[in-house]
């Protein structure tokens, strides 16, 4: 007697409700379980992706929870906004907290203009369509040849609940309500009215401060509720916004204000659930000994070069790649040495619906 | 696109005409300036470099007077009792009372000659704060200032230019009164657009662009190099002509049903069988791959 139709279907992974023997596990849960965090395979620490699946690559997997990636900005501020809108965008999509501080733009804005994901869909079973009869398979584009009897099955991709890097569509703004349900915390410099312009940055580490201790961040905060993680975009420190002469002189006097920052930044990090992307615009910076130490103080630092405006633009060699990317550091986290990239000539080319980073092979020929 | 942008910018928009000692970018600013006046337009000119009459002195017509003049000519640093206008007045708050106090219906577009001459005197980043706060309020429609880029440091005129929206480089060209103008214009969406015209000024302040310089150098005639055809010079054969084209596609291949078959095969009768596929994990095992199982 063949099986039901009704019961075809079905998956059938329902266990028995008896366990056959009493033996259970013994697991040590030292990792915190936090969605869209994953433990590191080299050394253990919980990772974050940065939106960016070939940056997580680059970066040994992720970004450590408790670390600042610096991005040293491109000419038009271009590509370095694109990372930071994709690594805020990557936090909504895993439902972590936000926080975003900008001096000139309003991080209102910048929370707009977030891509919007592609997520897969879970596959579903269409009934076969009459009005496909009608149509000649052989017209469209999909018609297979050879692979026909799969043609009038749903186009569907492996759908996983909790993936560690998202893609996303350059194209269009994510859309509100997805937005809406990630809680975002800004911090607008003007909205900030301090005495001297120096204050501005200290301004900004009390506020981040006051978010970690009240948002129950702090690794040494009682586990009350379930954890989560602060992702913290500062978008441009280091302009002239924001009230220091880094960018503007040659021998800036007020260089120790965005490095005392930065040291208090990475402290306040390392003892919370929470990471940061830093833009600085590197190329406004004359003082190559300050941006070397604004380099140290910050864990991993990538540097993007973008051939538009320059005479690499018509270069034959990068006709396919929009800059070169930089990796000018790489963390040891509580260990010795770190473990660094193969290759060291990486251009990117920003497609629709991915961020690429790849070698360049043809840099070597000359 | 230097046409395009004496059409008027849009709002909120700063744009920098950056100039050196060997071409003087007055000119170009008071085209602007007629360009704006001629749109019906209400002008305020922060004079520091150059006096009112000599400033006016081309702009004909009823329009000018639209053009507000504030006098930071003869005494830009206050030394007198009665000053007209200072440096020290570049804040917002006396900017945005200066520009309000001549009604005016449409909000004014403001010109800062120039921009050099307050960095001397006020620091870069106040100088960058006030400017950004104009361009936020509603006092000022645009923003167009005069910059000197031989007299600071790269820094400052790099901070400066990455607040602007359009920056055009002055430089001379060939010919007597022909200069090159290199434009970098940023639009809203964050698109970087770049461009280099040859323009000449006439005497009624109208902009003439001629073609685009023919740019002697790295771009100049660079020969499309042929693509060597790797099919070309081949003893054998390996291209296709049109009826061979067809007769290929016309071929059948070996267990490919016809298309009455396949259509019949694809939409089954009910009662037979279906293929169910819902995708699983396991089944992307590859078992060539030793790392298939690692979670990185």
């Amino acid at each position: 007697m063949a099986a039901p139709v009704s019961t075809v279907g079905k998956p059938s992974t329902e266990r028995s409700p008896f366990n056959t023997t009493s033996f259970q596990k013994k697991t040590r849960t030292k990792l915190i379980s936090i969605p869209g965090t994953r433990p590191s395979v080299q050394n253990g620490q919980l990772l974050v992706s940065t939106g960016v699946t070939s940056l997580d690559y680059l970066l040994g997997g992720g970004l450590a929870v408790g670390t600042v990636l610096l991005i040293e900005e491109d000419r038009y501020d271009s590509y370095s906004r694109m990372i930071l809108k994709y690594f805020l965008a990557e936090g909504v999509v895993c439902r972590h907290e936000l926080f975003v501080a900008a001096a000139q733009d309003n991080p209102d804005d910048i929370l707009q203009e977030l891509p919007a994901p592609i997520l897969d869909d879970v596959a579903i079973h269409k009934p076969v369509e009459q009005p496909r009869l009608s149509c000649e398979p052989q017209d469209s584009l999909d018609a297979m040849k050879i692979a026909w009897r799969y043609q009038n099955l749903p186009k569907s991709a492996l759908a996983s609940s909790s993936r560690f890097g998202h893609y996303y569509d350059v194209s269009k703004t994510m859309e509100p309500e997805i937005r809406q349900a990630a809680k975002c915390h800004c911090f607008y410099l003007p909205e900030h009215p301090t005495h001297t312009m120096l204050e501005s940055y200290s301004a900004l580490l009390k506020s981040l401060q006051e978010v970690i201790n009240r948002e129950g961040f702090d690794v040494a905060a009682p586990m009350t509720k379930s954890r989560n993680i602060l992702r913290i975009g500062l978008h441009s420190l280091g302009s002239a916004l924001w009230g220091d002469d880094l960018s503007c002189h040659d021998n800036p006097r007020n260089g120790h204000a965005l490095t005392t920052f930065l040291y208090g930044l990475r402290a306040l990090l390392r003892s919370s659930l929470s990471v940061a992307v830093v833009t600085v615009p590197s190329h406004l910076i004359q003082d190559r000994a300050l941006m070397g130490s604004i380099t140290r103080l910050c864990d991993n630092a990538i540097a993007l070069e973008s051939f538009k405006g320059s005479e690499r633009e018509t270069n034959p060699l990068y006709k396919d790649y929009h800059g070169l990317l930089h990796v000018r550091q790489v963390p040891h986290l509580n260990c010795l040495a770190s473990k660094l990239p193969d290759h060291k000539d990486l251009a990117f080319k920003l497609k629709r619906k991915q961020f690429t980073i790849e070698v360049n092979f043809f840099s070597n020929v000359f | 696109m230097l046409t395009e942008l004496l059409q008027g910018t849009d709002a909120g928009g700063f744009l920098i005409i950056q100039d050196s000692a060997s071409y003087s970018g007055r000119h170009l600013l008071k085209s602007f300036i007629n360009a704006a006046l001629n749109r019906e337009e209400a002008v305020h000119v922060l004079g520091f470099e150059v006096s009112e009459e000599e400033l006016k002195d081309g702009l004909k017509g009823s329009p000018v007077q639209r053009l507000h003049f504030h006098n930071a000519y003869t005494d830009p640093l206050g030394w007198t009792d009665q000053p007209s206008f200072t440096v020290h007045q570049f804040c917002l708050e006396e900017l945005t009372r200066l520009v309000k106090q001549t009604s005016h219906p449409k909000p004014a577009t403001l010109v800062i000659d120039s921009l050099s001459w307050i960095l001397r005197h006020v620091s870069a980043p106040a100088v960058c704060k006030t400017l950004q706060q104009l361009r936020k309020g509603g006092a000022v429609r645009a923003i167009m200032g005069l910059l000197h880029v031989d007299m600071h440091q790269r820094g400052t005129v790099g901070s400066l230019c990455h607040l602007a929206t359009s920056v055009i480089t002055v430089a001379p060209g060939m010919k007597g009164d022909e200069a090159v103008a290199k434009i970098t214009k940023r639009s809203k969406s964050g698109k970087v657009v770049q461009d280099e015209e040859i323009f000449s000024i006439k005497t009624d302040l109208t902009v003439v662009v001629q073609s685009k310089p023919s740019q002697l150098g790295h771009k100049q005639a660079d020969p499309e190099e042929q693509e060597t055809d790797p099919t070309a010079n081949l003893t054998f054969n390996l291209r296709l002509s049109n009826t061979e084209r067809e007769a290929k596609e016309k071929l059948a291949l070996p267990f490919v049903f016809s298309k009455e078959k396949k259509t019949a095969l694809l939409h089954s009768s009910p009662g037979s069988g279906r293929i169910l596929y819902e995708p699983d994990a396991n089944d992307d095992y590859d078992q060539e791959d030793p790392d298939d199982d690692l979670d990185v």
